[in-house]
């Protein structure tokens, strides 16, 4: 409930662990992968997102009601999680669910920028993060950008916001403002960060995820071959770059396989590197890395279960889930075949 | 909190205070149910989070919770070598 007093790890974790147990196992994937989504939305009403189910599926249907049973669902428990903690357990959680108030904040600032009405904004939010029902309401219903970005001054994002809408001015694209939202959610990521060895393990795991993240982004600039600063992408705070580093990296593919190869991640990423020099595929890699962080952050909760670790690899192992229907409702609509679908998910 | 029950305990054995074996054996007992306590904390915690999200562990919870209790009974025994 609030960053005073101690934490709680016992009983947030005895929580998460139910909840965890309760995510779709292997062979639920297999099912679901030949399913259609009528078949996957009456399957999903009988597990855990009945609710969620039950309450959108007068308003939509198909698609559009697994995923945003899906992403309600999710914002429930992740909600839940920030109702739970108490003291340090609280502030690193909301640490790394700020990445919704983020995704939100993008969301209102995109659906302005292209004039969709309130109600559709409001349906692809994820209220999950630390933002009060209250504060996306007035987000909402702010009439401009600029509304926005006054209401968002005092959050994380305010600073770096109030300098990229000046860009954005000048340029009329919304890249500086997205940029800007990013930044202030990575930015404070790693903010002093309290000492011990757990917490110690937990910033090397944002690391590792930042790391990965400019990864993926300078894997795809090099393949797209466009003529795009990667300064502009870069996050700080990882240890697999440098901004000048990435920049020449960017030019070349092979380079940046090999200097992958030789970082601290090279090990888990072997045969996913392997695979992409072999295939030249991005997908395979892509979910490579997201399994192997999904691998680490569940490591990390077996070693450590009297701290934060448990909870970040609920979540990320949630959000998976989640990414997990949501690929394979998509891909049965567009007619994919079922291996094309399972290359997509990202299972451990 | 525990580091201050032994540095209480350090202090009052090195002033030559306790020369009372009664006086002893409470303190003995007292610190033993200080223990229990500690331990039952955290248990208890898990364990109500572990119903709240399922009821049928009520009585596992319940008697995972009580075990270190056994710690003040075992302690007891000294109450009764004085």
């Amino acid at each position: 409930m609030s960053t005073s007093g101690t934490s709680n790890p016992e009983y947030v974790n005895a929580r998460v662990r139910a909840r965890r147990a309760a995510l779709f196992s292997d062979d639920e994937y297999q099912k679901l992968v030949r399913m259609s989504p009528a078949e996957i939305a009456r399957r999903m009403e009988e597990t855990e997102y009945e609710a969620e189910i039950n309450a959108l599926g007068t308003r939509h249907s198909g698609v559009d009601l697994i995923e945003y049973a899906l992403n309600r669902n999710l914002a429930k428990h992740f909600d839940d999680l920030l109702d739970f903690s108490e003291g340090q357990l609280y502030d690193l959680i909301a640490r790394y669910l700020r990445k919704f108030d983020a995704w939100n904040a993008k969301t209102i600032i995109r659906g302005l920028y292209v004039g969709a009405d309130r109600d559709s904004i409001e349906t692809d939010l994820i209220r999950a993060g630390e933002f009060s029902d209250r504060m996306i309401s007035r987000l909402l219903d702010a009439g401009t950008i600029e509304d926005v970005v006054t209401i968002l001054n005092g959050t994380i994002f305010g600073e770096g916001l109030t300098e990229a809408y000046a860009d954005y001015e000048e340029t009329d694209l919304l890249v500086p403002l997205e940029n800007a939202i990013d930044r202030g959610f990575y930015g404070h990521l790693l903010d002093d960060l309290p000492n011990s060895e757990p917490v110690q393990l937990y910033r090397e795991f944002l690391v590792a995820e930042i790391d990965f993240r400019n990864a993926r982004n300078a894997l795809r600039l090099a393949r797209s071959g466009a003529d795009i600063d990667p300064a502009a992408y870069y996050i700080d705070g990882g240890k697999l770059f440098n901004p000048s580093e990435l920049n020449t990296l960017v030019q070349n593919q092979e380079e940046l396989v090999s200097h992958i190869r030789e970082s601290s991640y090279g090990r888990e990423l072997t045969d996913v590197l392997d695979e992409l020099e072999d295939a030249d595929s991005m997908i395979s890699f892509e979910r490579g890395i997201e399994k192997a962080l999904l691998a680490y952050s569940k490591r990390l909760g077996n070693v450590h279960p009297m701290s934060v670790a448990p909870v970040i690899s609920y979540i990320l192992a949630k959000e998976r889930e989640v990414e997990n229907i949501r690929a394979i409702a998509r891909g049965r609509e567009a007619g994919l075949s079922q291996a094309e679908i399972e290359s997509e998910l990202v299972i451990l | 909190m525990m580091a201050n029950m032994t540095e209480i305990a350090n202090v009052v054995l090195q002033e030559g205070a306790l020369t009372d074996p009664t006086a002893a054996a409470a303190l003995a007992v007292g610190l033993a149910a200080f223990g229990a306590g500690y331990a039952e904390r955290g248990i208890g915690a898990a364990a109500v989070g572990a119903m709240a999200e399922d009821e049928d562990l009520f009585v596992n919870g319940l008697i995972l919770t009580v075990l270190p209790e056994t710690l003040v009974i075992l302690a007891l025994v000294v109450v009764f070598l004085v």
